[in-house]
């Protein structure tokens, strides 16, 4: 229409005028907003479930020190026993392996499957638990036999064995066997049975245990009663103790103890999970002492059951104890095994 | 109506679009062409991997909806039935009833039912469950973990970028085809 | 999985490993464990309940979606070529606002398909759904054709727009030509970061689609209340200097073969249609010939800004590789890398199971992965930030470039890619009324200008 110079309705120098001036206010922005970004929370939790508190334990209650530890020389371990001569066997992956003094591994036994207990006669016999069976073998390790599956939904998670007797934790079906030392079933114990008085195991998760103390009782844990039941080789209820609580003198959690073992004079060592700790315990169940707190597994404690493995076991510990006191912790997470001793 | 150099410069424009235009289709029919190699019929939607789910609260604070399409979800398969539930109790409960201060949801979305002595069926209210996994800590850290959380499709939207998964610790967000829509914990471990 | 087997085997034999380790999986997950049995009920049979699984939505109304957005293009054509109707497109897109924006919630949309687009070339774990492909597609196939009828009927962003635009204002030249580049700059960083997996920013920045849901953010919905009343006053101010797919939609229609016109016959130069445009995109006739004494200087211009170009585009590249690092730090895996790095040189306590603490945990069970995974995105941004900003120097020499050519124009017209096809102007042409009889032949104005004759 107006035949000038620059018949454009915008030149290209005012543009770009503006668009620089524009451009640096763009950027100032473009800087702001993904530190903006960066600054949005993170840092708290309002539904955090905290258990912080509770992971610190009283150092004034511990009286164990640790005195060695080694490692467990097979992945997925799962029970520790103490065999005659204080000799330490472990129940790792298809394996039991003996361990001399300072974790040198000495006899090695291949399963059929994957260990999950173990138990040690006197004479020398080595009763291996399966998921649903026990495997024999002798001292030197050759196999002797391999027993029956118990009917139902076997799931072996602790041995014990006597002088003419063993006997198998059943997770699965919740029951505790009795066999004879060639693998005839005796008696089927601790099932629920009012006439009796026997409660009959809770057991949510696979963590059932057995051992036999000097008093001649069964120490069996039941996970979810919060307790520690003795029974007679014949059935009979002894009573149990423990309660539930995150404190440290109870039982935590929906389900613990998962482990026991038994000290020379008849006091009782457990272990629990979820607030990992291992805790000594009085044969009538009075509060003794701490062997090792929450604090001292960091890496069981971080494990949840999100990372549960093919036997539904997540975190977890084992104990044993040896004729001169000491205990054995076995922790399922790190492959550990310490080595606990009294404080003097 | 206009003189013949103008109408040639209009030629030479057409002739220029056409090229451009058909250029373009071309591209456009490419493209679609390659991304057949891995496209597909269905759609995808959201979900959680249960296995690495680390049960933060941003379920229940980043999911676009008011309240989020992220809810806590019961395998009851694997539960153990526990009388004292970590999922349900807070860690240290006065008493094992279901009065409110017991309970470790906030907001006590967990029904606990009697079923036989000793145990007891949890089930989750999903009108009142937020996915704070407050929950599924409780249950991973000392049960079974049956209870997890998994984006519920009847309330999700399915937004082209899960605003959760961006902000997830655990990159446990995925997409999955819309026919499987879900990651359950099942009772067979692998 | 897909990409390892890339590297390590060639086409054929591919297959057959990935046959191998289906039956693998297959076994394994046969011979799997089966879980602690819980408890048996005995005294009561109680069964155990099966875990719900409310299904996703239908398969066959993803495909009704599609169906929709056809149908709907199909008839913003005919409503806008054909009946020449701005209330039929009014109408129109109140079904789309209805539909895709309030029913669908947004979330099944043509703006954010180019990034599902771009991470399905780049990640060949991902599989873009064919509604995303065809979402893409449709509208463009139409704007190549026949220019923005997407934007004028079917998109919901555009349509709730236009409903709340009352009293438009003429956007200063300058800023409509600056803010004009913005789509251009949004398109080329969301393409860029969906390449490199970093996730949808343009979804993530996306103003109506928490409207549309009715909840959302404050932030985000606060957002998408400033637009709806920045809209108020300046027409699709979301459409023309922010929508990355409308900066497709407007190459696209540059190329259309057919486009819309003011008048159905000729123009009288009366100006009433530039006036009756909310969004200022009705150009006016060109000036006429450039006297001969500027033509040298200003092809010599030209020649310049066309040399400028690869200069532009390589400054470009040149910056953007520099600046990659603060760009990659929007990759979640680079910002986990970052913090693990920040707090192994200085610990910092964290809070109980927050969502920093616990994603750092994952980075402590396995730096080294975390580490490599982030380096070797830092690569890969390197390369996309250069591409990011030589396609910044390329929109911002092709802008130069556009601004120095003449356009040869003897009506007023909309301009060809600007014009959202909204059909407002048809009934502002005095020669439409006629033709409509609206109004009398005789009451049309006198033509102004000389290269234009009224015919009735």
């Amino acid at each position: 229409m107006n035949p000038t110079l620059y018949p454009r309705p915008l030149s290209r120098r005012e543009f770009a005028g503006q668009v620089a001036r524009g451009a640096l206010l763009a950027g100032a922005a473009l800087v702001a907003g993904p530190a903006a970004l960066a600054a949005q929370s993170g840092q708290n939790n309002p539904f955090a479930y905290d258990l912080s508190r509770l992971s610190q334990t009283d150092s004034k209650l511990v009286r164990y020190e640790e005195t060695g530890r080694f490692r467990c020389p097979h992945a997925e371990p799962r029970r520790v026993a103490v065999g005659p001569g204080d000799a330490l066997f472990v129940a790792a992956g298809n394996y039991v392996t003996a361990l001399g003094a300072g974790g040198a591994s000495g006899l090695e036994i291949a399963l059929s499957g994957p260990a999950r207990c173990v138990a040690v006669a006197k004479d020398g016999t080595i009763y291996a638990g399966l998921r649903d069976h026990v495997e024999v073998f002798d001292a030197k390790g050759q196999r002797r036999a391999a027993w029956e599956t118990p009917g139902g939904k076997p799931w072996f998670t602790g041995l014990a064995v006597g002088e003419n007797d063993v006997f198998a934790a059943d997770a699965g079906n919740r029951v505790l066997f009795r066999f004879d030392r060639s693998g005839k079933l005796v008696r089927r114990l601790g099932e629920k049975n009012k006439e009796r008085g026997v409660p009959g195991f809770i057991v949510p998760s696979p963590y059932l245990d057995v051992e036999l103390g000097p008093d001649g009782l069964l120490h069996v844990n039941n996970p979810g009663r919060h307790r520690v039941e003795a029974y007679t080789f014949d059935g009979d209820f002894e009573g149990g103790w423990g309660k539930p609580t995150a404190a440290i003198d109870g039982f935590c959690g929906c389900c613990n103890p998962i482990g026991l073992a038994v000290l020379p004079e008849g006091r009782i060592v457990t272990c629990e999970k979820g607030l990992p700790r291992v805790k000594v315990y009085g044969a009538q169940g009075e509060f003794d002492s701490v062997v090792a707190g929450t604090d001292a597994f960091p890496e069981n404690a971080k494990v949840g059951a999100g990372e549960t493995r093919g036997d539904s076991t997540l975190a977890g510990l084992d104990a044993a104890a040896d004729s001169q006191g000491r205990i054995y912790i076995l922790d399922f997470v790190t492959g550990d095994i310490r080595v606990m001793k009294r404080k003097a | 109506m206009n003189p013949s150099p103008r109408s040639e410069a209009v030629t030479r424009r057409q002739f220029f679009r056409n090229g451009a235009r058909l250029a373009a289709v071309t591209g456009l029919g490419t493209l679609a062409g390659v991304l057949t190699g891995h496209s597909q019929a269905k759609t995808t939607v959201w979900q959680i991997d249960p296995a690495k789910c680390l049960r933060c609260d941003r379920c229940a604070t980043h999911c676009v909806l008011e309240q989020s399409a992220v809810k806590c979800v019961h395998a009851h398969a694997l539960c153990g039935y526990c009388q004292l539930c970590t999922g349900y109790f807070n860690p240290e409960p006065n008493d094992l009833t279901t009065a409110a201060e017991n309970q470790l949801c906030p907001t006590a979305a967990i029904q606990r039912t009697f079923v036989e002595d000793p145990y007891y069926e949890y089930n989750i209210d999903e009108k009142l469950c937020i996915g704070c996994a407050k929950c599924v800590e409780g249950c991973n850290r000392f049960g079974n973990g049956s209870l997890f959380l998994q984006v519920r499709h009847d309330r999700c939207v399915n937004c082209n970028e899960c605003s959760i998964a961006i902000g997830c610790p655990g990159d446990a967000f995925r997409r999955v085809p819309v026919d499987q829509p879900y990651l359950l914990k099942t009772t067979h471990a692998h | 999985m897909r990409r390892l087997l890339h590297r390590l085997c060639p086409s054929s034999s591919r297959w057959l490993v990935l046959g191998a380790l289906l039956l693998l999986n297959t076994v394994s997950r046969l011979a799997a464990e089966p879980r602690f049995p819980p408890p048996d009920f005995s005294e009561t049979n109680h069964r155990i309940p099966v875990t719900t699984t409310p299904g996703a939505r239908a398969l066959w109304l993803q495909y009704a979606d599609v169906a929709v957005l056809l149908a709907c293009l199909a008839v913003a054509l005919w409503l806008i070529y054909r009946k020449r109707s701005r209330r039929g497109v009014f109408w129109l897109s109140l079904f789309s606002l209805a539909y895709f924006g309030f029913y669908r919630q947004g979330c099944i949309c043509a703006i954010g398909s180019p990034q599902n687009l771009a991470l399905g070339l780049f990640d060949p774990s991902y599989a873009v759904p064919f509604t995303a492909t065809a979402f893409f597609v449709a509208p463009l196939l139409v704007a190549l054709f026949a220019g923005r009828a997407f934007c004028a009927g079917v998109c919901p962003h555009g349509a709730i727009q236009d409903l709340v635009l009352v009293k438009p204002l003429k956007v200063p030249l300058w800023l409509e030509h600056a803010l004009g580049l913005v789509p251009f700059l949004f398109l080329g960083a969301g393409l860029i970061y969906a390449a490199t997996g970093t996730g949808f920013v343009i979804c993530r920045y996306d103003p109506f689609v928490p409207l549309f849901r009715l909840s959302g953010r404050f932030f985000v919905l606060m957002a998408g209340g400033a637009f709806l009343v920045l809209g108020m006053f300046v027409g699709r101010a979301y459409c023309r200097f922010l929508c990355p797919y409308g900066a497709l939609l407007k190459l696209a229609s540059l190329f259309s073969k057919w486009r819309v016109r003011v008048t159905p016959d000729t123009c009288t130069q009366c100006q009433l249609c530039e006036h009756s445009c909310p969004f200022g995109v009705i150009r006016e006739p060109s000036a006429g010939a450039l006297p001969p004494q500027f033509l040298g200087r200003e092809r010599r211009r030209l020649g310049g800004l066309l040399l400028l170009l690869p200069a532009l585009i390589a400054g470009g590249a040149w910056l953007g590789s520099k600046l990659s690092v603060p760009a990659s730090q929007l990759h979640p895996a680079i910002q986990l890398a970052e913090r693990y790095v920040r707090q192994q040189k200085a610990p910092a306590p964290y809070g109980v199971q927050t969502a920093d603490a616990l994603s750092l945990q994952r980075a402590e069970e396995n730096p080294e992965a975390i580490l490599t995974a982030a380096a070797d995105l830092r690569q890969r941004f390197k390369l996309a930030s250069a591409l990011f900003g030589g396609w910044v120097g390329l929109v911002l020499g092709m802008k130069l470039i556009s601004l120095s050519l003449r356009p040869s124009r003897t009506d007023f017209e909309p301009d060809r890619g600007a014009c959202f096809a909204c059909a407002r102007c048809f009934l502002s042409c005095p020669n439409e009324r006629v033709r409509r009889g609206l109004m009398p032949a005789s009451e049309l104005p006198l033509p102004v200008g000389g290269n234009a004759g009224l015919v009735t």
